[in-house]
C-alpha cells in the first residue's frame, strides 16, 4: 500500500499518527469498575432472572387472554370500558396540567432569556427552573398535592402542571435567546415600550417553537399521568395498581393495551400539529397572525 | 412625484382561521378537561388544617434519618448504572434497524420502528409493575423495568441520528466488501458515537429518577424506603431524603456535562 503510494506521490509521505486511544480506553475501564462495583451494591437477586422468562412466558397468555375475549361480553364489556374511563381522565388530567404548566412558564422563561431580563433575575428565575426540574412529578404529587388537595385528580394535574414548568421555562427562555434581534431593533427605534417589544418583536418569532414544546410536553405529561394513580393522585394509575395488586391478569392486559394504544394515538396527532407549527404550511408562506 | 421613495404599505396578513379555531378547540378541550378533573383551588386557601401541617413537617427536615439511607441510595445509583449500561447496548443494536440507513430489510425496519413506539407509550411506572410481578419485589425488578423503558428512548434518538450519518463511509464499506456488521461497526458508529453518548448520559439522568419511582411499586432503592416512610407519616424524614435527591441529581448532572465534555470535546 505505502509503496504505490510513494510511487503515485512525489513527495513520500508518512503515514499519519493514529489518534490516542487512550481516553477511550480508560473510559472503557472506568465504567467496567464502574458496573461491577454496581453488580455488588445493588445485590439483586440475580437468579430471578433465570425464572423470568418462564414467569412471562406464563403471564403474557394470561394478559392477552383478556385482550382477546369478546368484549361484548360482560365483564369484559365493563373491563374495557373502566380501561377506557380512566385512560380519559389522565388524558384530562394530562391536558389540564400541560396548560397551567405554559401558563405558568411562560412569564419565568421571559425572566430567564439573558436577551429580555437583567442578569440578577436571570440568575434567580433559572435556580427556580432547575430546582422544579430536578423533582420527579410522582415525587411531587406525594409530598406537596396529596397532602394539600386529597387524593384524586386534582393533586395529580398540579402535580403535572408545576412539574412542567421546569423543562417548558427552559426550552422557552433558549427559544428568546435565540431570536434575530432586527424586529426587536425596528420597534424600539419606533418608539415601542418594553411590552410592546415583548409582544410584537419578540413573541412572534418564538410562538411557533414554544407552542410546539407544549404540545410535546403533553406527550411527555400522558405518560405521567398514567402513573400517577399509584401514589392516588388520579387517572389510569390508580386503576392500573389495583389491579396489579390484585393480579387480575386479564384486567391487567385490557388496561395496558388501552394505554398503549391511546398514548400512541394522542402522540401522532400531537406530533403532526407541532410539524404543521414549526415548518409552517404548504400552501402559503403568508404569516400567521396568532 | 417622490414614489420613488413611497413604499406603499405591505398588505395586513390575512386572519389564520385555521388556527384561531385550533386554539378555541384548545380552550374547549382546557374546559372540559377541568370539569372531568374537579379543578378546584380553594384548598390552598381554606384548608387551613391537615396539608399545611404536612407542609410545616416538611419545612424540618430530619437530617439524622438521611444516615440510615446511604444502603438504599447505594442500590438505587446502582439500579440506574446497570439498566443505563445494559438499556443502552441494547438500544444500540436495535437502532441499527430501525434506521433506513442501515437497515436493508423494510418490514424489519417497521416492525423494530412500530415495537420501538410501543415500549416508549408505557411509563416507567408501568414497566416497573410489570416486572415486579414477574420476578418479585427488588432491584431486579428496577433494573430489568429500566432496560425495557431506556431501549425505546435511546433507540429512537440513535436512529434518528443514524438517519444523519454521512453515506461515503458506508459506501466505502460496502465497496471493500464490508458484512452488514463490519459496515455498522467501522462506517455508522464512529460517526454516532459522541451524539450515542450523550443520549446514554441523558438516559442516565433520567434513570436516577425513574429508579426511586420505580422503587415506589416495589422496584427497591430509595422509592422503597419512600413509601415506607410516607405509610408511617414521618415527613420529616421523607423531607430529607428529597432534598438529598436535589442534590444527587444536581451533583449528576453536573458531573454528566463534564463526562460529556471529555469524551465529545
Amino acid at each position: 500500500m505505502s509503496a504505490t503510494a510513494t510511487k503515485l506521490n512525489p513527495l513520500p509521505m508518512a503515514r499519519p499518527v493514529a489518534p490516542s486511544k487512550a481516553k477511550y480506553l480508560w473510559a472503557e475501564f472506568g465504567g467496567l469498575v464502574l458496573i461491577v462495583l454496581c453488580v455488588y451494591a445493588v445485590n439483586a437477586k440475580w437468579e430471578r432472572l433465570l425464572e423470568a422468562p418462564a414467569a412471562i412466558a406464563n403471564y403474557i397468555p394470561l394478559m392477552l387472554s383478556g385482550v382477546l375475549q369478546n368484549p361484548f361480553e360482560q365483564p369484559i364489556t365493563e373491563y374495557w370500558t373502566t380501561s377506557f374511563d380512566f385512560m380519559m381522565q389522565s388524558l384530562a388530567m394530562a391536558w389540564v396540567g400541560t396548560v397551567i404548566g405554559a401558563m405558568l412558564s411562560l412569564p419565568v422563561g421571559f425572566l430567564a432569556a439573558t436577551n429580555v431580563a437583567p442578569a440578577p433575575v436571570v440568575f434567580v428565575a433559572r435556580q427556580i427552573l432547575n430546582g422544579i426540574r430536578a423533582v420527579p412529578d410522582v415525587i411531587l404529587a406525594i409530598v406537596i398535592m396529596v397532602p394539600i388537595f386529597g387524593l384524586g385528580p386534582l393533586a395529580g394535574t398540579l402535580a403535572i402542571g408545576i412539574g412542567s414548568i421546569g423543562t417548558l421555562g427552559k426550552l422557552t427562555s433558549e427559544a428568546i435567546e435565540g431570536i434575530d434581534k432586527g424586529p426587536v431593533e425596528a420597534l424600539r427605534a419606533s418608539g415601542a415600550g418594553p411590552v410592546q417589544v415583548l409582544r410584537w418583536g419578540v413573541w412572534p418569532q418564538v410562538a411557533p417553537e414554544i407552542v410546539a414544546f407544549w404540545l410535546y410536553r403533553f406527550e411527555v405529561n400522558i405518560r405521567a399521568s398514567a402513573i400517577l394513580g399509584v401514589v392516588g393522585a388520579g387517572g389510569i394509575g390508580s386503576l392500573l395498581s389495583r389491579v396489579f395488586n390484585m393480579r387480575d391478569w386479564e384486567r391487567i392486559g385490557i388496561a395496558l393495551v388501552v394505554i398503549i394504544v391511546v398514548t400512541i394515538i394522542v402522540d401522532q396527532i400531537s406530533g403532526a400539529i407541532r410539524h404543521r407549527i414549526i415548518s409552517g404550511s404548504s400552501k402559503t408562506s403568508t404569516p400567521v397572525a396568532m | 412625484m417622490t414614489s420613488a421613495s413611497v413604499a406603499t404599505r405591505p398588505a395586513k396578513p390575512r386572519a389564520n382561521w385555521g388556527a384561531r379555531a385550533l386554539i378555541v378547540l384548545a380552550v374547549v378541550v382546557t374546559i372540559v378537561g377541568g370539569i372531568a378533573i374537579q379543578f378546584d383551588l380553594r384548598p390552598l386557601l381554606f384548608d387551613g388544617g391537615r396539608g399545611w401541617f404536612i407542609v410545616s413537617e416538611f419545612l424540618d427536615p430530619n437530617w439524622a434519618f438521611l444516615l440510615r439511607t446511604i444502603d438504599p441510595w447505594l442500590v438505587t445509583f446502582s439500579i440506574a448504572v446497570l439498566a443505563t449500561a445494559a438499556g443502552s447496548v441494547i438500544a444500540l443494536v436495535v437502532s441499527m434497524f430501525a434506521s433506513m440507513v442501515t437497515a436493508r430489510n423494510r418490514v424489519v425496519y417497521q416492525v423494530t420502528k412500530a415495537v420501538m413506539s410501543v415500549l416508549r407509550s408505557l411509563p416507567d411506572i408501568a414497566w416497573g409493575l410489570l416486572f415486579v410481578a414477574f420476578v418479585g419485589v427488588g432491584p431486579l425488578a428496577g433494573i430489568l423495568a429500566l432496560i425495557f423503558f431506556n431501549v425505546g428512548i435511546v433507540a429512537k434518538l440513535t436512529a434518528e441520528t443514524i438517519d444523519a450519518v454521512e453515506l461515503g463511509p458506508l459506501e466505502a464499506a460496502d465497496a471493500a466488501g464490508a458484512s452488514g456488521l463490519q459496515r455498522a461497526f467501522a462506517a455508522v458508529v464512529p460517526q454516532i458515537l459522541p451524539n450515542y453518548l450523550s443520549y446514554v448520559m441523558y438516559t442516565f439522568e433520567l434513570n436516577v429518577r425513574a429508579s426511586v419511582v420505580i422503587g415506589i411499586v416495589g422496584g427497591g432503592g430509595i422509592g422503597s424506603t419512600i413509601i415506607v416512610e410516607l405509610a408511617r407519616f414521618n415527613y420529616d424524614n421523607l423531607s430529607a431524603i428529597i432534598i438529598l435527591l436535589f442534590v444527587i441529581v444536581f451533583l449528576i448532572d453536573i458531573a454528566s456535562r463534564w463526562i460529556r465534555k471529555r469524551l465529545i470535546g
